[in-house]
């Protein structure tokens, strides 16, 4: 085993006692990065990464600075200097920002390691992994390369269960880290809206939307929160809540932990295997504490859906806006500026985005603003206030992550369904209120991972962080990759 | 049957804040295209909005200036379209709570004041420029996001010149408060508007003409009057009016078409979901108020109070840019204010004037100008000494009484002097007492003329007069 | 609401500014029907009417605005790095009437 497969912690550990070198490191992930089969990367900086590496060997390793020498990938909607970022759409094209995304300068100023971008579903608009301009990303655990790995964090996911590097940034709207970490066999979390700043992450609905990230420990994503969370002055509306340690270095006792299971998703699972680790963990979990039922209105639970649609849509529309190939992204001439903007939107966009952004529209229109999107916004808030109020009679609230393993590609559509409505669609409660919320591994089918949710109240990231690290010691999943995987029973 | 106008305005005023509603760039009218242009201007993808403090304090200043009620609570919305002047195609603007309410101002019209109610108030960004070239068009980011406030009156115009008055009173307002350089042949401060016809004594509103692109206050006046009478003939012959917007073309005096309005734009407004809703303190509110620079109109109503000065030239010295202050400056010198106030109104702007000089580059101090003032008052020098005084201090910018006693102008104060020379007169005049005791006033400004013409015009009148009139009572 | 029909969706991505496919219109309007069902169900949530609109996850108001302080604006170049028409330091477009 390469050091590259051990935790941030423990790579920390062997920097410090030099027993491998930031090179090393860099030069294992980008040699893994160039041989993947998964397609998980829209640009791999072997240049840069390399020379970044060498400098950093120049210094000594700060012992209280965990993310030293760490490679690590972003998703390729966080805006990076002169590093072209596409968010896998052709509409962006070449596009080169100027300025770094806030989470990509915290995590450079730490001394970790970009060594590429990865894919996503276009513009971050679909949980399957399959519609970037790239193509297909692959679940890495599944070596016929039959299953997806989800969306639309898809190549970050894949890269981290792939085993390149022990951690990615991602972004999660709906479930979009928290999803396909349950694919994965990941740790997903998305930390409370306003944790962490969001300039820089190129949007899809500004309200919904969270810097996420995967790791393959909970101890790694406290870590990563230490960097990445606070207040930033170019997001005003990220949050003036003093920020917590996150070092996750003591115990929360379970018995003093209130747990809650979602009784409306847990009823419409089918999968036995998904149901039976699930009753297991809460049985375990029961041993030291109990776990409650918690109901809610099924319709609410349905509703969370579309209204997610309605909301994340029409918001999509309108961030999107400013691609139109006259500042940045390819241009087309025409006759006329309609024309220019038309060719390069015609061109730029898939199928699916053009689908997504008509209902935005539509859902928008004068007519239909009062029974769509401003009643999406009413039901938003119906499921945020019953939400919340279990959340303050419970510490976590508890579900499987999803309803069954990834599903098989050719089963996959991105086209709305009505399918597993509650189990496949739920998480996005947690983007509707802005909870911290993390998806860890919970069991595996036929070698596919499948994971458990945990959200709690706002800004209460501490606290879920410990309850999840007892998770992980009950679930026993800790640090799996397809180089260490312990599944597959 | 004849027919009454309804006109309604908006108006747009560029704020002069230092930086743009919503980035950091600077504002520098007069910069290079694309050098006044940060990140979120170009709308690049993840950048976002930070509500400028000042353009909010300005927006308050201006709704109070109107008597407007302030939302203390302000919220943001997305106005989306696609244009090409608009990089993020959407306008970020306060559709649902305008910052400012239920307003007025007051104009004179025939010598009586109309109120003209105001519907709202509200913030928002500037577009970028566009240029037109005979094939193409270029695009200048540097006007993109720059402060806007729009002003919507209600439809209570009747009239071009109603109208002219009420743009006139706004840029009045917003030059005052100092919070725009309010000029339309520049852009700070445009106006739509918009126009129909009723017959008289009917509360029913007519086909609605828009007027875009008005380049001047003159001219909306024109563009109004003009449409009336074109809608007039229209409706007198039966005809019915098109729902369009129409520009004034200059060279031509009257309004053109632009384009037939099909069915309205749906903007799609939404709240702004990247700006949280701002609570305003009182403090904040009261301190934005505070702070705002006199207004027209009680600083005419002080002048004429604290300053004894004429309304008339009071007009003149506040409607002057910077004469005001100047004048306030050098009433801090001297207590003669309504000689300062005449002094600047002939000598200092006849100055001003033909060197074709703003105040702010008048050459002299303000003390100088009081003692200047005094000497002339006082009828240490005449008037004519004054303007060769005037023309030295001009170029020298030194104390008047250095430059009066370098010339050599001295009035002869010596009263037997005087006295002889009178007497002289008088003797040489022998008919002057008696026509002076039947009533003819007239000889004591011929003697005084007399003694003149003896001095060249150096004794002091005041002394003279006085020794005239002993004489002749005698 | 608007009914939904092809012309609708038509006018609704011409003003979008971009063009679809029949074939595209025709999954749009399938996903429509799917979708409206599940529309549907937000109207019968108890107490819809009556809830405020929510934009933000949380409710919250700030006291906090940016001063009006100018940074360092792009340089020109970086201005227009980016842009594929560009003339004479500024983006150039067909002319627009």
């Amino acid at each position: 085993m390469h050091f590259l497969d051990l935790t941030i912690r423990e790579i920390h550990e062997a920097l410090l006692a030099k027993k491998v070198t930031v090179s090393e490191l860099v030069l294992e992930a980008l040699k893994r990065a160039k041989n993947n089969n998964y397609n998980a990367f829209e640009t791999i900086l072997e240049e840069e990464a390399i020379k970044k590496a060498q400098e950093l060997d120049k210094l000594e390793v700060p012992a209280d600075n965990y993310l030293f020498g760490i490679p690590y990938v972003a998703k390729d909607n966080f805006s990076t200097k002169d590093i072209e970022t596409t968010a896998s759409s052709n509409i962006l094209k070449g596009y080169k920002p100027l300025f770094n995304a806030t989470v990509i300068e915290k995590l450079n100023e730490k001394g970790m390691v970009l060594i590429g971008k990865t894919t996503l579903d276009e513009l971050a608009m679909g949980g399957t992994g399959t519609s970037g301009h790239k193509g297909i990303t692959y679940n890495p655990y599944d070596n016929s390369h039959t299953r997806l790995v989800g969306g639309s964090s898809c190549g970050s996911a894949a890269a981290v269960s792939g085993a390149i590097v022990p951690f990615a940034l991602g972004s999660d709207t709906g479930d979009s880290v928290r999803k396909p970490a349950s694919f994965a066999g990941l740790v997903g979390f998305k930390p409370t809206w306003g944790r962490i700043s969001r300039w820089g992450l190129f949007p899809f609905a500004p309200s919904l939307d969270h810097v996420a990230y995967f790791t393959r420990s909970v101890d790694d994503a406290g870590l990563i929160l230490n960097c990445l969370s606070g207040r930033d002055e170019k997001d005003f509306t990220s949050s003036l809540k003093p920020v917590n340690n996150y070092d996750l270095n003591h115990t929360v006792n379970l018995k003093n932990i209130k747990i809650g299971e979602i009784c409306g998703v847990i009823d419409s699972i089918t999968d036995k295997n998904v149901l039976n680790d699930f009753n297991n963990l809460v049985e375990k979990l029961n041993k030291e504490t109990k776990v409650e039922k918690v109901n809610f209105d099924t319709k609410l639970l349905e509703s969370i859906y579309p209204a997610y649609v309605v909301i994340s849509c029409a918001e999509a529309t309108s961030n999107n806006a400013n691609l139109d190939g006259i500042k940045f992204g390819p241009y087309y001439d025409g006759k006329t500026y309609q024309d220019v903007m038309m060719q390069a939107r015609t061109n730029g966009f898939s199928e699916l985005i053009k689908r997504r952004f008509v209902i935005g529209s539509y859902c928008l229109m004068r007519e239909n603003q009062e029974e769509l999107f401003l009643r999406a916004q009413r039901v938003r808030r119906l499921i945020v206030d019953a939400f919340n109020e279990k959340l303050d009679e419970y510490d976590v609230l508890i579900a499987p992550a999803a309803p069954s393993i990834a599903s098989l590609i050719n089963n996959s559509s991105d086209k709305l369904s009505s399918e597993y409505l509650i189990a496949d669609n739920y998480l996005a409660y947690a983007n509707f209120g802005g909870q911290p919320s993390i998806t860890i591994p919970l069991g595996f089918e036929n070698g596919m991972p499948f994971g458990v949710n945990l959200t709690s109240k706002i800004f209460n990231e501490e606290e879920l962080l410990y309850i999840a690290k007892e998770f992980e010691k009950i679930l026993g999943f800790k640090n799996l990759s397809i180089n260490n995987m312990k599944g597959g029973k | 049957m004849n027919f009454e106008a309804v006109i309604g305005l908006e108006i747009h005023v560029e704020l002069k804040t230092k930086t743009k509603m919503f980035s950091d760039a600077p504002i520098n009218f007069n910069d290079e295209p694309n050098t006044d242009v940060q990140l979120l201007d170009m709308a690049f993808p993840g950048t976002m909005p930070r509500v400028n403090k000042e353009a909010v304090r300005f927006a308050i200043r201006m709704c109070n200036a109107l008597h407007m009620e302030i939302d203390k609570e302000i919220w943001f919305d997305r106005k989306n379209y696609f244009y090409s002047d608009l990089p993020k195609g959407f306008q970020i603007t306060q559709q649902f709570k305008p910052i400012g309410k239920e307003g007025y101002l007051e104009i004179e019209v025939d010598g009586k004041l109309k109120k003209i109610e105001i519907e709202r108030l509200h913030m928002e960004e500037d577009t970028c420029k566009q240029l037109h070239f005979s094939d193409y068009s270029l695009l200048d980011y540097n006007r993109a996001g720059v402060p806007l406030i729009e002003i919507v009156s209600k439809p209570l115009m009747r009239s071009g010149e109603e109208a002219r008055k009420y743009v006139d009173k706004i840029r009045e307002l917003v030059t005052f408060a100092n919070v725009s350089d309010g000029k339309m042949e520049e852009g700070s401060l445009r106006c739509d508007v918009n126009i129909s016809l009723r017959p008289y004594g009917s509360d029913k509103f007519g086909t609605k003409v828009e007027i875009k692109n008005l380049n001047s206050i003159a001219n909306i006046e024109k563009a109004i009057d003009y449409e009336i009478k074109r809608q007039s003939e229209l409706l007198f012959l039966g005809k019915s009016i098109q729902q369009e917007t129409r520009r004034y073309d200059e060279a031509k005096k009257e309004t053109v078409l632009m384009r037939v309005k099909t069915d309205a734009a749906d903007y799609k407004y939404f709240v702004e979901p990247n700006i949280f809703p701002i609570l305003l303190t009182d403090e904040f509110v009261q301190d934005a108020i505070d702070t705002c620079p006199e207004l027209y109109d009680a600083k005419l109503k002080r002048f004429i109070s604290q300053y004894q000065l004429e309304e008339v030239d009071a007009k003149i010295l506040i409607n002057n840019e910077g004469f005001a202050d100047f004048f306030e400056k050098t009433c801090e010198f001297s207590k003669n204010f309504v000689a300062i106030s005449k002094f600047l109104i002939s000598d200092v702007m006849g100055y001003l004037n033909k060197e074709n000089l703003p105040i702010s580059s008048f050459p002299v101090d303000c003390k100088y100008i009081a003692e200047m003032v005094d000497l002339l008052k006082s009828n240490e020098i005449n008037s004519s000494q004054g303007k060769q005084v005037f023309a030295k201090l001009l170029v020298e910018n030194k104390s008047p009484l250095l430059i009066k006693e370098e010339l050599g102008f001295t009035l002869i104060n010596d009263e037997d002097a005087i006295l002889n020379i009178i007497r002289r007169v008088l003797n040489e005049n022998p008919t002057l007492i008696d026509d002076f005791k039947a009533g003819k006033t007239r000889v004591q400004g011929f003697i005084m003329g007399q003694v003149m013409k003896e001095t060249k015009g150096k004794v002091n009148p005041g002394v003279a007069n006085k020794l005239i009139l002993q004489e002749l009572n005698k | 609401m608007k009914e939904i029909n092809k012309d609708v969706l038509v006018d609704a991505s011409n003003r979008l500014l971009f063009k679809m496919e029949d074939s595209e219109y025709e999954t749009l309007l399938s996903e429509f029907d799917v979708i409206q069902k599940q529309f549907e169900i937000m109207g019968h949530i108890e107490g819809v009417d009556e809830a405020k609109p929510m934009t933000f996850p949380y409710d919250i108001r700030i006291d906090y605005l940016r001063d009006d302080v100018p940074s360092t604006p792009l340089a020109k170049e970086d201005v227009l790095k980016n842009a594929g028409s560009v003339k004479d330091g500024q983006i150039k477009l067909p002319k627009v009437v």
